[in-house]
Parts: C-alpha cells; structure tokens; sequence
C-alpha cells in the first residue's frame, strides 16, 4: 500500500469517528428547563451588575468554553472547510451550516432559537436586558449583536476561531449579519460592508437573499 | 449551545465567587423561574394529574413526568394527600451528553457544587443542576393549590449521569413508603418526587410522634 493510500484511509478513519460523534448530537435535544434556567441565571447576574458586568459574564463564558474545546490543525482550506461543513469543526460544532463560498458561512437556524421559543412560551416577553446588554456590546465591542445570544455566540466563533490554525496560520472570524428569532436584523456598519462581502464573496443583494431564510451570515477567512 | 456555555460559567464562577456562591446563585434562579410561570389552581387530583400529562402545569418544563397514580400518599385518616411522581430522564442529561460530545468531560465545579449542597442544605444533589432544579419543585408546588390547598414537594431519589443515586430515606419514612419499592423505580426514571397537601397530617409523621 502506497503513502497515499495509508493517508486516505487514516482520513477516513478518523471521518467515520467524527461522523458518529456527529450522530450522536443530532440525537440529543435540548431541555426547556436548562435553556430557560439558563437566561434567568443571566438575568440575575444583570441585576446585580448591571448590563457591563453581564456582558462582561457573557463573553467570559463564550471565551471559556471556546478553551475548554480542542485546539485543530488543517494542513489546507479544503480541510479544514469540509470539517465546518460537517460540523466536526468546534467552530461549527453547535449549529448547522451552509456554506455559499469557501469562506462565506450561513447558519440556517440559530442554536439558541429553541431556548428563546421555550422561554417566551413559558415566561413571557424576552426581558429587555437582553437587548440592552446587546446595545452596551455594539457600542463597546463590536457592533454585531440582537440580543445576548448573539454575544455569546459571536465571541464563542472568535475564541473557537483562534484556536485553529490552517496551513500553521490562524483563521480569523467576522461577522457581516444576523436575524433574531423574531425577526429583527443586524448588519455590520455601512462602511465595513463592502470589505467584508469582498472576504465572503457574495453582494449585498446575495446577503439579503441569505438573510430571508436563514439566521446568521460570517465568514471565515486566514488572517 | 446555551446550557454547554452555562457550564463553563459555572466552573468559572464557582472559581471566582466559591461553590457557596454559585449555589446561592442556582438557588435565585431556581426561585425565580418558578415565580414567573404564574399560579395554577385544580379542582382535585385527577384533574391535576391529567394537566401533568397534558403538559400544561408548570412542572411540564421539566420533560416527561408520570403521576405514579398506584402510589398514592394517605394522611392519618386515610384521605389521599398527594401522589408519587417520576421523570423519566433527567433535565440536565442532554446537556451532559453535549457536553461530552462537544467538549469532553463536565467541569470538576458540576461535582463541588453538588458536594457542597449535600453537606450543607440537603443530601439530595447527584450535580450542580440539583441544586436549581429540586428548588424550582419546592416553589412551584408552593404557587399550585389542589382543592383550595397549596402543595409541598419532597425529593424522594435520584439517578445521575453514571449511575450514583441518592435517596432521600427521612423523606420517604414520613410519606410511609418503602426506600426499597422507590430505589426500583431509579431503574426506570431518572428522579421521583412526591407532591403533596401542604400541612397534610401524614401516617409516618403521626407514628415518629407516638
């Protein structure tokens, strides 16, 4: 058997391993009780510290659990795109995707939607310290953010992003839009548009195209 | 995606604010949500128990519970008081499960904070979850009335994630029901509990009396 052959079954191997892991959390549905529990716990965090200090709780959570998840090492793109594309990536590994370009990535259907539905279903209104919160992160931050949710899932891509190296070169993240559960949008300044539909290699009448069914629109790209 | 973050939050907070803290904090949000889903009121047991399996009361956040309706509990003079329950899979399990397939192992905190509440409130934590959860029971019971009457619960037994159990045997000699005949139902569900007519004159109180 030659180098290559050994190669592309060690690949294959180690794809039939991710796969199953892969399975198993499609298998696995979210509890009401925890996803709602959850945003309270937050919310009593806000309440004694304020907006500052739950954004502050927020991105130290997403950070944190980006560190607790496996650094990866793709010797190309190609790589490292078909392990996002299969969900195998820690960066993709809580929501599912599409990918219009090689470096333009679309999820379909927020990871936290089901937590909000559950939430307002049984609690009522989503408080407002969410967007509150989110308005705090926009202007100190990044503006990106709806809502808390977005906070956490923004910094989670950020932190996930810098722990994967391609090619011995780290991939970089940003954020171009998203779509709250109930309907509201959030695009990225007028000025960095242009830039970051370059990187994605889409237009603007694309990104609002992609925005009518989907959730979120970032791009991955080497930095 | 939520609850794997809150896990991490948990480990980072009992770091920050010690395992005490992040009870206290479980504590709240275990209050907290049980007053913002509101009052129920029932008639009666059955229609209570029907509501239960309809999932339209409070406790139906938790997943699928079943009213153990063979397992009445009888006060002194032998009226019904309350009923056993059991939900068939923990709340917290998808969360592990996701957390093992996506992170790897439960933050050394999950087991701290449990160890803590065990020591100090009450030996009925198999993790951290326990803590808000078994809570949650307690104020909700409080916000529902059967028959005019507000309900208690008590957490009877609990399996966790890799099989450890906790049974909560003083809780069980007052309702008058065999440890055994509940640790057999561990086999099958994941925690029980009783609700019951709070001050309710029960048969194992009466006898610890005599």
């Amino acid at each position: 058997m030659g180098d290559e052959q050994v190669k592309e079954n060690e690949v294959k191997k180690i794809k039939h391993v991710y796969s199953r892991g892969s399975e198993h959390k499609e298998l696995i549905e979210d509890n009401p009780f925890v996803d709602v529990a959850a945003f309270l716990f937050l919310e009593d965090i806000a309440d004694k510290q304020g907006a500052a200090g739950m954004n502050n709780y927020l991105m130290s959570l997403a950070t944190s659990l980006a560190k607790s998840m496996p650094e990866e090492k793709y010797d190309t793109w190609e790589q490292f795109l078909d392990a996002v594309r299969r969900g195998e990536s820690t960066i993709s590994t809580f929501e599912n995707i599409i990918t219009p370009t090689d470096n333009c990535i679309v999820t379909t259907k927020c990871p936290f939607s089901r937590a909000w539905s559950e939430y307002t279903r049984r609690i009522g209104h989503f408080s407002k310290i969410h967007y509150d919160v989110a308005e705090y992160y926009n202007s100190t931050v990044k503006p990106g953010a709806i809502d808390t949710m977005c906070i956490i899932h923004q910094t989670f891509r950020s932190a996930a992003a810098e722990r994967i190296k391609v090619g011995g070169k780290p991939v970089r993240y940003a954020q171009i839009a998203c779509v709250s559960p109930e309907g509201a949008k959030k695009i990225a300044p007028e000025e960095w548009l242009p830039i970051l539909l370059e990187k994605a290699g889409i237009t603007k009448t694309e990104m609002n195209m992609v925005l009518r069914n989907n959730t979120c629109l970032w791009i991955l790209y080497i930095g | 995606m939520l609850d794997v973050a809150l896990v991490s939050l948990i480990q980072d907070m009992s770091e920050k604010a010690g395992v005490e803290g992040t009870i206290q904090y479980w504590t709240r949000v275990g209050e907290s949500l049980a007053k913002r889903m509101g009052k129920e009121a029932y008639i009666g047991w059955p229609s209570f128990n029907v509501a239960l399996r309809e999932g339209r009361t409070a406790f139906s956040i938790e997943g699928e519970v079943s009213a153990l309706t063979d397992l009445a509990i009888t006060d002194e003079d032998g009226d019904v008081v309350g009923y056993i329950y059991a939900l068939k899979r923990c709340v917290f399990q998808p969360t592990t499960l996701r957390i093992r397939y996506s992170v790897g192992e439960l933050p050394k905190a999950d087991q701290d904070v449990a160890r803590e509440y065990n020591n100090s409130v009450r030996d009925t934590a198999v993790c951290n979850f326990c803590v808000i959860h078994q809570k949650f029971r307690e104020e909700v019971a409080g916000n529902i009335t059967v028959a005019e009457q507000a309900l208690e619960c008590m957490q009877l037994a609990n399996r966790g994630f890799i099989g450890e159990t906790k049974i909560a045997e003083n809780a069980m000699k007052k309702i008058g029901m065999n440890p055994e005949y509940v640790r057999s139902l561990l086999r099958n569900y994941a925690c029980v509990y009783a609700l019951l007519m709070r001050g309710a004159r029960l048969k194992g109180e009466v006898k610890t009396d005599k």
